[in-house]
């Protein structure tokens, strides 16, 4: 028998037990998405002004519109300028946290969920109840935006 | 004639050993909730919600078919239907981003374009107060014959020489009134 076959005989219940288990999956996902925001921000630096995407209100109104310097904080905040960040966008760390927070509590559920099979349904319920007013929160000021551009 | 069916298992079950088959659509319903939920988070953010109408699309997509494969197997969609509802909801408002950022582009034309009118206005009223008091002299050489033409004297002159006229006529000055 090869190494890589009993490999994957060793791994067998794990996957088998991930297959069934889709908030594993989905946690898993969502973690390796806010990674790469992350490493988004810490990729392009915010002294070279390399960002690949431009601000259409910007640049047909020449006024920069609420959500404008948004990876310029964030890659600030990731290198712990924190008052530059904040020149750049007002709610850049607002943002920012709603990210770490969601790193944290993918990992934080996850752990949980796999301690504790029987409190699944109510974690999940709970997860999602909080995750939906974090991100309200945390957007607040750009679905306004949105809306108030919409209506007007 | 060997009958092959009688060996394959008719229960979804799994033999000893084997790794249970996840219920029908799950994958896909897995696939449809990420992208659904990366679509929502990026299209309330202005400006780069316009692109999220692409993965919305996609998620709605995936969503409808896991439930149709999942209604056939009778297998369960919460993650389906909370896939295609969040894939739906994220894709109206990225839809909507189009609507602002069409109605940013015409107050941005229309404001750009009265400030053109109004430049154009201003530029033609400084050519007309020009020409009113310009000089305009018109020479002509053919050979030694020479012909000059002067046209027009300025508006405060013409105002002087009517009033001039004016005055010698009735000698009283009331027919022109002055703006102050």
């Amino acid at each position: 028998m090869t190494p890589s076959i009993k490999r994957s005989n060793y791994l067998s219940p794990f996957r088998a037990g991930f297959r069934n288990e889709p908030y594993l999956i989905i946690n898993i996902i969502l973690t390796g998405v806010v990674i790469l925001v992350f490493a988004y921000s810490g990729f392009f630096s915010p002294v070279k002004d390399n960002y690949p995407v431009v601000c259409i209100h910007e640049k047909l109104t020449g006024e920069p519109c609420v959500s404008c310097g948004l990876s310029h904080s964030f890659s600030l905040i990731l290198r712990g300028r924190i008052s530059e960040a904040y020149d750049w966008n007002v709610y850049g760390l607002r943002v920012f946290i709603f990210f770490a927070g969601q790193l944290f509590m993918r990992i934080v559920f996850s752990v949980f969920y796999i301690k504790y099979p029987r409190s699944g349904k109510y974690l999940i319920v709970y997860d999602s109840v909080v995750s939906a007013m974090f991100f309200i929160v945390s957007f607040l000021p750009f679905i306004e935006w949105i809306f108030k551009r919409f209506l007007l | 004639m060997e009958d092959f069916t009688t060996n394959t298992p008719q229960s979804s079950e799994p033999l000893p050993g084997q790794t249970p088959r996840p219920p029908a659509g799950q994958s896909l319903g897995i696939a449809a909730l990420i992208t659904a939920i990366v679509t929502f988070v990026l299209s309330v953010i202005p400006c780069v919600g316009i692109i999220a109408i692409v993965p919305g699309i996609i998620a709605v997509v995936l969503a409808s078919i896991g439930l149709s494969q999942a209604s056939r197997n009778d297998s369960p969609r919460g993650v389906l239907v909370a896939g295609l509802i969040i894939g739906v909801v994220a894709t109206v408002i990225a839809f909507s981003q189009i609507f602002v950022a069409g109605k940013i582009g015409d107050k941005f034309e229309k404001n750009w374009g009265g400030e053109i009118e109004n430049v154009i206005r201003d530029v033609q009223k400084n050519v007309i107060d020009e020409l009113e008091d310009a000089n305009v002299s018109i020479k002509i050489e053919n050979g030694d014959e020479k012909v000059e033409i002067n046209v027009g004297e300025g508006k405060a002159d013409r105002e002087k020489e009517l009033e001039e006229l004016e005055e010698d006529n009735t000698g009283i000055n009331d027919t022109l009134n002055k703006k102050e």
